[in-house]
């Protein structure tokens, strides 16, 4: 079965074709940012004119025609409204066009299955992280099987904070990679660690580190803005996996590509006898082939969609998904 | 010194300091946490938490006396008590009326607790003891913090009410109303977290 996935949370606009799990194609564009945050209708502006030539680069890629794709996902939520609006409508034309089964897929449940899949993972904590997402995730039966949100953000997502730290501190592009280069040899100052249980709030910390950089070294600030919220996810993450006595830890979204962070959980997972997983940074980007996997996962399990569910919702949590597979 | 237990952030001792037996938590260091943050973190947890303990038993709440705060450690008085949760959860049974009467101090002391300014932030059975005489004991103020905020008071109301029985909870209320001088308002935004949602598909603590 080849299922065709399209994503455009945010400034990716992504397709990916995959077979039994296996990926046939991940094609991209991105947004391009240079040193400012996102408008969306302009995002949105971008993915309309490059959508025909992403999924067609996936058709190529996988060496399929359009007439052999059964079924087509789409990424329903959570993201921004002007750019999901983009990729639903041509998701909806395309299986108009072929007739085929649509899918609406929560997108923090593509870069979990994704991962899963590529490790053979049964039963892992999840840490989440995004630019608009941070959460620590595990899969539980009750009321119905789904992701259990163990502890989140209070307020913004990891990802946003830290480009918000790196427009302040003028680093171009602004966004996390930037900031770890930054960070390099810098030296700790003290800056505020919260976390309450399992969750955990960053704006403190933001404004924190925004009025830092005053009096502080670019390199200190940055360095110190790392060490501590990662410190914090570690945390909550850890507590979570001692509660829920899971076995297994991955991190996946687009602050898991993040070399430090991926360390950290490294060590917190093996102190207590643990296994951390984390995708190829091509996975934990936005794409569409982990659309296109949790689609056919989907469609294998007989979910079928009547209009009312085949929309968009920007703020689609992942704990209201049933997991049916 | 025996080790009794290991949580998320500390380790959990027992021991006999000057005759006295005592409990040793302490707050573990973390590999993962660079020497500076991790150092510091955990000396001010500590702290906290000795603070806490001693601002509720100084009110009234029956909690472990601190003997000794020593850097990441805490030494705190050992009380003769099984575990309330050994009893909701578990397998122990007990009298219905003292089950009840349990509750009903838990709600006491959670009122005074809060008439004081703090929530203790992990408020479930699991940290209650219940000692010989059928006391009520609170323990482990690990996550407890000095607090204004309804919502934090709340959200021992609502753990609390996760874990146990419609009808202990009932008891557990009533206990609350008799000493909280601000349960109307708790009790309302209790109700108000359950309806916005966010929790119902949650597991607090």
């Amino acid at each position: 079965m080849a299922v065709l996935g399209i994503e455009s949370t945010a400034h990716t606009f992504g397709v990916g074709i995959c077979d039994n799990g296996r990926i046939l194609a991940n094609q991209k564009r991105m947004y391009p940012i240079k040193d400012r945050g996102m408008i969306p209708v302009q995002v949105a502006n971008f993915h309309m004119r490059n959508a025909a030539a992403v999924i067609k680069d996936a058709l190529d890629e996988s060496g399929l025609g359009a007439n052999q794709i059964d079924a087509v996902g789409y990424t329903k939520g959570p993201g921004l409204g002007p750019c999901l609006s983009v990729g639903h409508m041509a998701a909806k034309l395309f299986s108009a066009r072929y007739r085929l089964p649509l899918m609406p897929v929560n997108h923090a449940l593509g870069h979990i299955e994704i991962t899963k899949q590529a490790f053979k993972l049964k039963d892992p904590l999840v840490l989440y992280v995004s630019g608009g997402n941070s959460q620590v995730l595990g899969l539980v039966e009750r009321p119905f099987r789904h992701y259990q949100v163990y502890g989140e953000t209070f307020d913004i997502g990891i990802g946003n904070m830290i480009d918000n730290f790196a427009r302040a501190a003028h680093l171009v592009p602004a966004w996390g990679s930037t900031v770890a280069k930054a960070a390099e040899h810098g030296r700790y100052f003290e800056m505020p660690y919260t976390v309450k249980g399992m969750d955990f709030t960053f704006t403190g910390l933001l404004t924190h580190a925004e009025k830092s950089l005053k009096s502080h070294s670019v390199k200190d600030t940055a360095y110190s803005l790392q060490e501590t919220s990662f410190a914090m996810l570690c945390e909550a993450a850890e507590r979570a996996m001692l509660l829920s006595k899971k076995k297994e830890l991955m991190a996946c979204g687009g602050v898991a590509q993040s070399k430090r962070l991926k360390e950290m959980l490294g060590m917190m997972a093996g102190d207590h006898d643990a296994r951390f997983f984390v995708s190829p940074n091509e996975f934990n980007a936005d794409n569409g082939a982990m659309i296109a996997v949790v689609a056919e996962k989907m469609h294998m399990s007989g979910q079928r969609y009547g209009a009312r569910a085949l929309t968009i919702n920007q703020r689609y949590r992942v704990d209201t998904v049933k997991v049916t597979w | 010194m025996k080790m009794m237990g290991e949580g998320a952030e500390a380790k959990v001792y027992s021991g006999n300091f000057l005759g006295v037996e005592v409990v040793i938590k302490d707050r573990v260091r973390k590999r993962y946490r660079i020497k500076e943050i991790d150092d510091s973190l955990r000396k001010r947890r500590t702290k906290t938490e000795a603070r806490m303990l001693y601002a509720a038993s100084s009110n009234g709440i029956n909690a472990p006396n601190v003997l000794l705060v020593d850097g990441t450690k805490l030494y705190i008085r050992r009380i003769k008590a099984r575990n309330l949760h050994e009893y909701t959860n578990g397998g122990m049974v007990m009298a219905g009326a003292k089950m009840g009467h349990a509750l009903y101090s838990a709600g006491v002391q959670c009122g005074i607790l809060h008439n004081i300014g703090i929530a203790h932030g992990d408020f479930t059975p699991a940290n209650m003891m219940i000692d010989g005489d059928g006391g009520l004991w609170i323990i482990d103020f690990g996550l407890a913090e000095a607090t204004r905020s309804a919502e934090d008071k709340a959200l021992d109301l609502l753990l609390m009410k996760r874990a146990v029985s419609k009808g202990l909870f009932a008891r557990f209320l009533s206990g609350y109303r008799k000493s909280s001088v601000a349960h109307a308002e708790i009790t309302r935004r209790l109700a108000e977290i359950e309806r916005r949602g966010r929790y119902q598909t949650r597991t607090l603590g």
